[in-house]
This record gives C-alpha cells, structure tokens and sequence, in this order.
C-alpha cells in the first residue's frame, strides 16, 4: 500500500485498484455506502465508465456495482499499485 | 395450522424464483399498506401443514430507509411472522450476509437458502454448508432455484421447524466488540424501562440502530416516555464511541458486520476464479464505450415494435370484435336507452379495458425479462447521464421511451424504479409523452389544415414538444417536490441469467389481471359516465327515436341498392347521434365551459360552433382516439375517407365548417397534446403512485398546462404574422 494522501475515487481511471479510506458523504448516501462494502481497508477496482463518461461501474467485494460521480466524489481511497 | 414465513434477501439473490418454486402458480399480489411496494404471498402444503410464504421486497439492509426497507423491516418485527427465510446468493455470499446480520438480531428463528450453488460453483466457489450452518446458527439448504434442486429438501425443513421439530436453532449475533457491546447494553437498559418498546422489537436491535444513527429508529424512540433517559444515553455513548475507536456509530457497526461476513465466508467458501466470466465477456460488448448505446436503442426498438406493432395485432382484432358485437346488438336491439346503454356505453367501454391487456402483457413480459436477465441494470447505467441532466434516473428511460407507444403500460414499467422520488416524477411526467391514440388526433386535424409536408412538421413536433415538457417537468417537479439532493444512484450490475419462462410468463399474467381487476373498474365506469353525459336527455325522447325509426323503415322501403340503402342508413344513424350528442349534457357543458377555452380555440370571437370542440375533448378524457370519433358525430360527417378523396368527409367539415383556422387548429393539437391523460393513464397512476391525489394533480397540471401552451401558440402565432 502507498502512503500517499487519499484521493476521490472518482479520480481513479478505469483499470486503477483502490482502498478505502473513508466514506464522506452524509445522511443515508453514506449508510447506503457503508452497507455496499465501503468499509476501511476494502479493495475495490474501477472497471470502466458509461459511455456517457458517467456513472462509472466498480468491482467491490466480489460484486459490481455503479456509481455516479457525485457519490464516487464523497468516497476516499488510497490509489493501490 | 398455518404458520407465516416471510422470504427475505438481497436484490438479484433469486428470492422471486425461489417463491415461485415453493408456491408454485398459488399466490396473491397487491401491496403493502400505504406504499406502493409489491406484496406476494402465497402457501404451499407440507406434511398436512399449510405454510404462508411472503416475499418481501429484495432489500440490502433493514435500515428502514427507502420504503422497500421500512415494509421489510416493519414486516419482519410484527408479530406475525414466525419464521425467517434468508436467501442467499451463493456466488456473492460476503455481501449477501451484511443483510443475515441484521436478521439475526431480530430474535426470529432463521434458516438460510444457499441459491445458485451452481453458478457459484461454475465460478470455482466451493462452500462447506456444515460450516456455514454451524457458524449461522441455523439450517442452512443449498438449492437451485431455476431448476427447482433442492426445493423439496427446503419444504420438509420448514414443515419440520414450524413443527418446532428441527433444534438446530442457536441464536447468533455478530460480536461488535467490548466497546460497542458495552454501550448497546446500556442503551438496551433504558429501553427497557419502556414495556411497548421492549415489546416492539428485541432492544438490543433497536439499540443498534439507534448506534447507527437510524432516523426511524430515532422517531419511535421519540414517541416513547422512556425517551429522554434513551436520548441522553445515545448521546454519552456517541461521546465515548467517537474519539474511543476513530469513527462513528454507523462505520463502526457496518465495519463489524462486515468483518463477520468476511470472516465467515474466509472459512466456509474458497475463492472465486480469476478467470473472466461470461458476464464480464457479454459486458465488454453490452456497455462497450461506443456499441453501448447502438445496442441499448436497438433493444429497446425490438422491445417497442414487440409492443406496438405486434401487440396491435390482438388489440386490432379485440376492438374490432367489440366493435362487431356493438354492431350487431344495435342492429337487433330496438332504439332505446337501454340499447344505447349496451352499444355506446358497456360494449365500449369493456373494449376501452380490454383493449389495453395484449400491450400491457407483452410489454411488460419484455420488461421482466431484461429485468430478469439483468440487461435493465446495464441500460440505466448506460442511459443515467442523460437523464440525470433531465432529473431523473436511468431507469425512467425506457419508460418514457414506451410511453410514446402508450402511457398506460408505460406507467406500470415505471415499477423497475427503486427510488420512489425518481419513480414518482417518471409517473407524473410520462402522460406528457404523445402516444400513438393522439397520433390519430393529429392526424385528422394536421391534415385538414397543413399540407401534406407541413402536416408531418406538426406532428413530429408533437412528439418532440411532449418529450421536451417531460424533461422540463421532471426539473420542475423535482425541486418542488424534493428539495434535497436527488436519491443516491449506487445500483448493482447483477450478473447476467437466463430468466426463467415460467417467471417471465407468471409475471405478464400478473401485471395483465391486476390492470383488469384495479384500472378497469375506473376506465369502465369513466365510460360510462362520459356516455351518460353526451347522451342525456336526447337519449330518452320517445318522439326523437320514433322518428329515427320512421325515417329508417321510409328508406328500407324505397327498393335501393345494398349499398345505397346502407349509406342512407349510416346518415340517418349520424344524424340521429349528432342530434343527441349536440343537446346532451355534455354539450351544456361545453356551451357552458366554452368561454374558457375561447382564447384559444376562438380568439376572435367567430366561431359560434367552438363549444362543440369542448364535447370532444370532453369525451377525450375515456380515450385520446374518442376525440375523433366523437367530432364525427357532432359534426356529422364520417371519419372515414371516401375512395379516391384525401380527406374525409370529417375533415371536409373541420375545414369548411368548424371555423378553425389553421393556427387555432395548431393550438387545438397542443391542447389535446396535454390537457388530461386518458382514463386508462389516470387509473394507473392512481394505482402506482398510490393516490387519487396524484391522478388528480396530473389532471390539473396537464390542464393548465395545456392551455397555457396552446395560449401562447395563439399568441405568438399571432405576432408572427399567422392567421
């Protein structure tokens, strides 16, 4: 793991792994979040983007799962190399 | 004896399989209380016991936040459930317990359904079900829910533990840690001091949903005696918990829970293969960056002309057949009421219902089964910018998109949207999508005023003016609604399944009944007040249908041809209609109402006739398509073309007659466009947004809606130089 500072996981580009530091989002968002598997220390990998550009689907304890930018924005993760 | 058995689990963890499996065709749907969630229950006997299954809506987690999670939670605390059935998909087992976590702690005895132990298997997934059993503390049966394996195992298990025969029951619960354990004892101590609260739920559960910062849980304590002693706890355990282990409540305990998930599945189940799955293969292609899009529109034009052009087939020979038996009673029955009640009123207002179910069905067989295979995950991912931009959800997508075929069963596949917010505003703004019954509409008007060229213009421009008032109102509405932030788009891509037919089958027969049974009493007694009103009193005057029935023996006797004599006929019964019609009630209305349609429809003040556009869009009310023919009637001209001529008689008389001009013709295309969904569209969002109050709100808005647009069309027409 790289001990450089956290960064959004919405800066992290299709084929980059992540470990979450924190869920900073508010009121349900962050419960909803939580209760997916943004849990300290949890590996995730974003897969790719919509063709839109956004939302941008991500592999997360086994399962895929979808994001929109302004959800993956309140999460923080640690780029994993 | 009967015992309840309430079906719960994850999203796409084949908990509706599993509930077709074990009740087989049995089973009932409605909704729950107050909301508009689907409730399925059904039974199935086992060793002389009947056994009630309700399936309960898939939910991530009993938080109790969205109302899918208030009726599973709500349900599973009552006291008439008896036992807990989690189901679990095998091939993501570590999130699929984060929710078995929260089961446990509701004091029920539980058992555990392993589901698609194949897939898991497929994906090199081995789970050890002794383990699993010992660690969950209770029965544990791996089944296939598609192929019906393991069906029976889990019907004599649960005759047996509604028996109380099985013990291999231990009550289980996640171990949160000394810290955490300590405060939720003190908070379950001041619960306590409350009997209803300690009655309503086993205290440490709500105690942990207090730690987690539940609102609900929050509200019920509020409403407790005991809640000012449970406050001030809450608040000393959050001030030791917070700076003690680095987090709040929330994290901690979905940070514990998880861990006992992880842990759990560490020791029962091996890991999955990292080879790619065919999932992951069909995705590179299905959500491919530039294919994405072209396959999605190609889909959904499968699923539209399956609908709309298929599903006309049925719906053509359904109104033809109604319109043959009306035929045939009018010719047989004597002039009358009651004969009038039958031809004008029941025949067509059973058809108006009827008319509907091959649509419904097949559209939402289509719907059930992307659904099924979990495409329609992958077309709200592809779709959400867009219509994120528009306010709403990917999801809402394909129902607007269908509602250009017809509103009705576009309203009912707004049920795939799991936030009730996004769901609510993609009902209120799909009736402002043209559907195909007000293409007729502008169709006639379009061509008796616009050339051929100009009349295509209008028309699509229809379309594009209805799509765009969706977009707007869907702005609209959300920030009148909801003030606050639009609902969190954090959605799964199942992997993808083949559906099962029977599934698919069982659904399209659901949507199909309950559209009959719930939306078909409205549309039918809709009609027939709308018959009422445009046939009373004209209806009932003897002397009127004594001299219809005059002029018909004088032309039967003059000797013409066949066809002749059956065109003097059709006149006659026009005239006789146009008669009645033009002094019913509803003409009164119309005569009455006109002044308020007047700055529209007769700006200036010539048209002494403008009233009998009122009738019309009166009778558009039962059905967009009626406005035609009812303006044959009042204008007594067929609406059908004569051979060899463009316009028919009907439009003749629009165009000489009626007065409109071509610009108040336009103005007339936009009002229908928007003024009232049809009956059939009212009595569906009555039933899916849950309340006549919505219906009622869609009425009024579309109303002044309506005439605020078709207002400025006149007006703006009317600066730029047209007449």
């Amino acid at each position: 793991m790289t001990q450089n500072l956290p960064i959004p996981l919405s800066d992290l580009q299709p084929g980059d792994q992540g470990e979450v530091v924190q869920v900073q989002a508010q009121g349900p968002i962050r419960q909803r979040l939580l209760e997916m598997g943004f849990i300290r220390g949890v590996r995730l990998r974003v897969e790719k983007l919509a063709p839109l550009g956004d939302p941008m689907e991500l592999v997360i304890k086994g399962y895929h799962l979808s994001l929109r930018r302004d959800e993956s924005a309140c999460i923080l993760v640690h780029r994993v190399a | 004896m009967s015992l309840t058995i309430a079906l719960a689990g994850n999203p796409n963890c084949g908990k509706t399989t599993l509930f077709n499996a074990l009740t087989g065709a049995r089973h009932h749907v409605g909704n729950w209380p107050g909301v508009t969630v689907e409730r399925r229950s059904g039974s199935f006997e086992q060793d002389g016991l009947t056994l009630e299954v309700v399936d309960l809506p898939g939910t991530y987690s009993l938080a109790a936040r969205s109302a899918d999670e208030r009726v599973a939670a709500q349900f599973l605390a009552s006291p008439e459930v008896e036992l807990v059935l989690n189901v679990l998909d095998a091939s993501n087992l570590e999130r699929n317990l984060y929710l078995s976590t929260q089961l446990l702690e509701l004091g029920k005895p539980v058992a555990f359904v392993l589901n698609m132990v194949d897939d898991a298997e497929n994906r090199g997934i081995h789970i050890d079900v002794a383990a699993l059993e010992t660690l969950l503390g209770g029965p544990v049966i791996p089944t296939v829910g598609n192929r019906e394996q393991g069906i029976p195992e889990l019907k004599t298990l649960l005759a047996a533990m509604a028996r109380g025969e099985s013990n291999r029951c231990r009550r289980i619960t996640v171990d949160y840690g000394h810290d955490i354990e300590g405060e939720l004892a003190k908070l379950e101590t001041e619960i306590c001091r409350d009997e209803k609260l300690e009655a309503a739920m086993p205290p440490r559960w709500l105690a942990l949903q207090l730690l987690e910062n539940s609102a609900e849980a929050k509200r019920r304590v509020a409403e407790s005696h005991a809640s000012e002693a449970i406050s001030a706890q809450l608040a000393k355990s959050f001030a030791f918990l917070e700076p003690h282990l680095g987090a709040d409540g929330a994290t901690l305990i979905a940070e514990r829970r998880y861990g006992f998930a992880h842990g759990l599945v560490k020791e029962v189940a091996s890991a999955a293969d990292e080879r790619k799955t065919p999932t992951a293969r069909l995705d590179a292609l299905l959500t491919h960056r530039w294919l994405g899009i072209p396959i999605f529109l190609g889909i959904l034009a499968l699923v539209y002309s399956l609908s709309f052009v298929i599903g006309k087939i049925p719906q053509d020979w359904i109104a033809e057949g109604f319109k043959a038996l009306s035929d045939f009673a009018g010719a047989r029955l004597p002039a009358g009421e009651l004969t009038s009640l039958l031809v004008d009123g029941v025949i067509p207002g059973v058809s108006a219902v009827i008319v509907f179910v091959p649509v419904i069905m097949i559209l939402m067989g289509c719907i059930a089964f992307l659904e099924d295979t979990g495409y329609m995950a992958r077309a709200a991912f592809i779709m959400d910018r867009l219509m994120h931009v528009m306010g709403l959800h990917g999801k809402s997508f394909i129902p607007l998109i269908m509602g250009s075929g017809c509103n009705v069963p576009a309203i009912q596949a707004a049920r795939t949207i799991e936030s009730p917010q996004d769901r609510l505003i993609t009902i209120l703004v799909t009736p402002l999508v043209s559907c195909s019954a007000r293409l007729q509409v502008f169709i006639v008007i379009a061509g008796t005023f616009f050339t051929p060229f100009k009349a295509a213009l209008a028309i699509i421009g229809m379309h594009f003016l209805g799509l765009g008032l969706a977009v707007l109102m869907g702005r609209m509405l959300r920030s009148a609604l909801f003030s606050g932030p639009s609902s969190p788009f954090v959605m799964e891509l199942p992997p993808y399944r083949l559906p099962v037919l029977k599934a698919t089958l069982i659904h399209m027969w659901e949507k199909g009944s309950v559209f009959l049974t719930r939306a078909g009493t409205t549309i039918f007694a809709g009609a027939t007040l709308i018959w009422f009103l445009s046939r009373y009193p004209g209806i009932a005057n003897r002397e009127w249908t004594a001299q219809y029935q005059d002029q018909r023996q004088a032309v039967q006797a003059l000797n013409l041809s066949a066809g002749e004599t059956e065109d003097r006929l059709k006149a006659l019964e026009l005239a006789h209609e146009s008669r009645i019609v033009n002094t019913s009630l509803a003409a009164r209305l119309g005569q009455k109402a006109s002044p308020l349609l007047q700055p529209i429809l007769d700006p200036d003040h010539k048209r002494p006739e403008a009233w009998k556009d009122v009738i019309a869009l009166t009778a558009g009310f039962v059905a967009k398509e009626i406005v035609v023919s009812t303006m044959a009637v009042i204008h007594q001209a067929s609406d059908e073309p004569k051979v060899g001529e463009r316009l028919s008689p009907l439009q003749v008389a629009l165009r000489d007659n009626s007065g409109l001009s071509p610009l108040t013709a336009l103005a007339f295309m936009v009002f229908t466009l928007i003024y009232t969904p049809c009956l059939g569209t009212i009595a569906m969002i009555r039933r899916e947004a849950g309340s006549w109050g919505w219906a009622g709100f869609t009425i009024a808005y579309g109303l002044a809606l309506g005439w605020g647009l078709a207002w400025i069309t006149v007006v703006a027409g009317r600066a730029l130089g047209f007449a």
